[in-house]
């Protein structure tokens, strides 16, 4: 986005009236917060904070979200490659198995793995049990600790970049893979040198979203004893009691999310490849015998057991052996998806917005697009504070119908990116050509982006729509903040429970939201496995 | 698809139409009693315990005064109170912790109330010097430690944890939590600022682990041989010891010393509660902390969580019997730990306490 040139060529035309809304409206939340921490000067505290803690933040979150990316990368592209170029045993099965941690939040692993890792944990205890050993006679992977946070936060945020990796894999041209092979690049070649940098974009937009959502982590961080800056955020407004001081931390946060988002668009800009065929065809699955075949099916079960099925089976074993310490759960659930879904459909109607006039790339649909992604990364505590200042601003008591409105609003203003991208993504594979026909034909913006574009966008919005549900049940702290009077939502409850160290008490409710969650996603896994185009597997 | 968001949407609005009618029955209260409710009372509270659920109901069985709260922390109900303004709809403030109750008050959300009954009961440390907040349930920050390697000598002051002979066995919870906090305030005061920052820049050195976990953590630490001392709360130990299989094997690898018996006494710290500066049921507010202060009142608060209660002649929770019988406990003004708070953290921060 060459912003002079938008300056020169800038008109206001008719999709920029819903663009700046949205943006606006995704806007006002981080705008307010950051503005009153600027307007009320940072106080004592801020000096100490940027003296003593900022310097140990930033290397916290910056370490966190490096070695998440690099855990992520390792893990998600060779397992999106593997399933789909490859046919070996269970392979249909794991295609939509290891999109599953989408189900759980970091936090929820977070509990888990603390538990199991821990020295009161099965591990810990057997080998001190079978050795007679005590905790200082041994080494054991400490997961509290930063790399311990950034292997929960891959845990649950590789599907991201798995999604959009495969997702690309699969509608690359046939041709280009074919081509290669028959010029007789081998395998590897194939994979580095064809495949990887065609997918490059689509890569690097689901590592955003996992190093956006990697930043905003407050619960896991918060357990695992990380400091990090969203954690100082919090801590800045709990032990000192300044949200001006936490909005400046929070300035340093979006300087950080906002350099991820340039990389990322750099990225995708360089490597803007046009697919030069839109015909498809069946590609062949090679098929992997023998000792390859299992050797690719392990590791398949291992990325499953080790993201997902170990630490559920943790917190579902934590709650059969508390059964009957329970506390009922139901109404919680009711309100979970209440507010869940309030929040859903509000940031789906403006990530469609977003979505649509990002295809018309221009100043004002650029701000949207900017706002929503930077809304993303900021944490939910932040945007809880701006919907309350704003609610206060206006003269609104934060009860009942109200602070339901706030809390969709909150969820909107920083889940619309992730509903938005599928969007984008479903627009950037169709030709720009078409686009381009329809306004010669003479179609206004606004009628190219409702005849041309939404159909096309509708279908990423499956996918929008998903996450955007289940980011909004996961969401914690500004939904400790804002929910209505006995509204305890499961996040609520789980949070409660775990900071209290009763992680048998918060197992239920992570299992149930974990469970939601998996509702959705296991729908998105299905429609995955018949999205290939020619796929007559 | 847009099937389901349209749904969603709906729902939605149909909920918080509901939600919106101020009479409208709350899900977690008691069913609706023959009679009409005598009234109403919002509590806000940073507790969050199962048992504080029964503990409104008892109090609206006695009454007739309905209740409905919010439980969240102490933070986030601060901060939501400052937005809300005078139009916040709470009526009594509920906080585990002195340090965080001096926060309420300062920043304008509590008012000051006059109760003989209250005055009576509450010792005149463990509350507000001005009627806003007062203590109804102790708590104790003691030393646990690990008796197969330390003697209960070389752990009876809170300076031993920065003794040279502890090095690489100290265990800590972070220094953001507030009983470490509040600790410190008392420290600050009573040490001075110097001796109180050289304390925990040495406490730090002792360090075996980075700070980590809670109370309980800290104990099954000790447990587990990875440390052999650490600070904490003492109800999670007496917690411990009704707990799990494994929670009482490793509490019983474990001991308690509560430290200052030959000086100033063992620092305290109090749940307490205060009425909101706009509380718009002020006389059903007074009541509950009257009612709180009640042997009733006193027993539902402690059964669950094990503090303390702060009323002479209350009844003790099941299991306080396994502390000493009889010890010297700080009569610290507590509103002086809130006043010393940001003062505290800055220390153990520049001291690289996590």
């Amino acid at each position: 986005m060459s912003i002079p040139a938008s300056i020169r060529g800038f008109r206001f035309r008719s999709v920029d009236g819903p663009a700046f809304l949205a943006g606006l409206i995704i806007a006002v939340p981080v705008v307010v917060t950051l503005v009153a921490g600027l307007m009320n000067g940072g106080g004592h505290a801020w000096t100490h904070i940027r003296d003593t803690l900022l310097a140990g933040y930033t290397v916290g979150t910056v370490g966190t979200l490096a070695l998440t990316a690099i855990m992520t990368l390792a893990i998600a592209v060779p397992a999106a490659w593997l399933v789909t170029m490859y046919r070996f045993p269970g392979r249909g099965l794991f295609e939509w198995l290891l999109i599953l941690p989408l189900a759980a939040p970091g936090y929820v692993l977070a509990y888990a793995y603390g538990d199991l890792m821990g020295l009161m944990g099965p591990f810990q205890v057997a080998i001190r049990e079978a050795t007679g050993w005590t905790a200082r006679d041994y080494w054991f992977p400490d997961m509290r600790s930063l790399p311990g946070l950034a292997f929960v936060l891959t845990c649950a945020l590789y599907p991201y970049v798995y999604l959009t990796a495969r997702a690309a894999f699969v509608s690359q041209s046939v041709c280009a893979l074919e081509a290669a092979r028959s010029l007789g690049a081998s395998s590897a070649r194939r994979f580095w040198q064809v495949a990887l940098p065609a997918a490059r974009p689509a890569i690097a937009a689901g590592l955003a979203l996992t190093l956006m959502e990697a930043a905003a982590d407050y619960g896991a961080a918060e357990f695992l004893g990380v400091p990090t800056l969203t954690f100082g955020i919090v801590r800045a407004w709990q032990s000192f009691g300044e949200p001006a001081a936490a909005a400046r931390l929070a300035l340093v946060l979006v300087v950080i999310v906002i350099a991820l988002i340039l990389t990322e668009r750099h990225t995708r800009g360089r490597a803007g490849s046009q697919q030069s065929s839109t015909r498809w065809r069946t590609v062949s699955r090679a098929q992997l015998s023998g000792w390859s075949g299992l050797g690719a099916t392990a590791a398949c079960a291992l990325l499953f057991l080790v993201t997902f099925a170990l630490p559920m089976s943790r917190l579902v074993w934590l709650v059969m052996e508390s059964r009957g310490q329970i506390a009922p759960i139901g109404q919680a659930l009711v309100n979970t998806l209440i507010l869940a879904g309030s929040g859903a459909a509000l940031a789906f109607v403006l990530a469609l917005v977003i979505a649509l006039t990002a295809r018309q790339s221009g100043l004002i649909a650029g701000f949207a697009r900017l706002m929503a992604s930077t809304g993303y990364a900021i944490p939910g505590a932040v945007l809880a504070l701006g919907a309350l200042l704003v609610m206060g601003y206006l003269g609104i008591t934060l009860t009942g119908a109200w602070a339901i409105v706030a809390l969709a609003w909150v969820y909107a203003s920083r889940f619309t990116t992730s509903g938005a991208e599928p969007m984008v993504a479903a627009l950037g594979r169709a030709p720009a050509s078409m686009g381009y026909a329809a306004e010669s034909l003479g179609a206004s913006p606004l009628r190219r982006a409702v005849s041309v574009d939404l159909p096309v966008a509708l279908s990423g919005a499956m996918a929008g729509a998903l996450i955007l549900f289940v980011e909004s049940l996961k969401e914690l702290p500004a939904t400790l903040m804002l929910r209505p009077f006995n509204w305890d939502t499961l996040s609520v409850r789980a949070n409660a429970y775990a900071t209290d160290e009763r992680l048998a008490a918060a197992a239920l409710p992570s299992l149930l939201i974990t469970l939601a969650g998996l509702l959705p996603v296991i729908l998105l896994s299905w429609r995955l496995g018949h999205s290939r185009p020619g796929d007559t597997e | 698809m847009k099937w389901s968001v349209s749904l969603a949407a709906a729902c939605a609005f149909l909920a918080a139409c509901g939600g919106a009618s101020e009479d409208a029955p709350a899900p977690e209260t008691t069913p609706a009693p023959a009679v009409a409710p005598a009234g109403l009372l919002n509590v806000y509270s940073a507790r969050h315990y199962d048992s504080d659920k029964d503990m409104y109901k008892r109090f609206e069985a006695d009454t007739g005064i309905r209740v409905r709260f919010r439980e969240s922390g102490a933070a986030e109900l601060l901060e939501t109170m400052k937005a809300e303004g005078d139009r916040s709809p709470a009526d009594v403030i509920i906080s585990s912790d002195a340090g965080t109750l001096y926060r309420f008050k300062a920043a304008g959300l509590m008012q000051p109330i006059e109760s003989d009954v209250l005055s009576e009961r509450i010792p005149e440390h463990f509350r507000d010097p001005d009627g806003n907040w007062f203590g109804l349930a102790k708590r104790l920050r003691v030393i646990v430690y690990d008796p197969a390697r330390v003697e209960p000598d070389q752990v009876d002051e809170y300076t031993d944890l920065a003794s040279a002979n502890f090095e690489g066995e100290v265990c800590m919870r972070s220094s953001t939590n507030i009983y470490n906090l509040s600790l410190m305030g008392e420290l600050i005061d009573r040490m001075g600022k110097d001796t109180a920052a050289a304390w925990a820049r040495s406490v730090v050195a002792n360090f075996a682990r980075p700070p980590q976990g809670g109370d309980t953590t800290q104990i099954e630490a000790i447990a587990a041989g990875q440390c052999s001392v650490a600070l904490v709360n003492h109800y999670y130990w007496v917690r411990m010891t009704q707990g799990s299989d494994a929670q009482r094997k490793s509490v019983e690898k474990t001991a308690l010393s509560f430290p200052q018996q030959d000086s100033w006494g063992t620092h305290v710290n109090v749940t307490g509660a205060g009425v909101a500066a706009h509380a718009p049921h002020k006389e059903a507010a007074i009541q509950f902390l009257e009612w709180l202060s009640s042997e009733e009142g006193q027993s539902m608060l402690t059964t669950e969580t094990k503090e303390i209660p702060l009323v002479a002649g209350a009844t003790m929770p099941e299991g306080l019997d396994r502390l000493p019988p009889d010890f010297k406990e700080s009569t610290f003004p507590l509103n002086r730990l809130g006043e010393n708070q940001a003062e505290a953290q800055a220390i153990f921060d520049r001291a690289g306490w996590n």
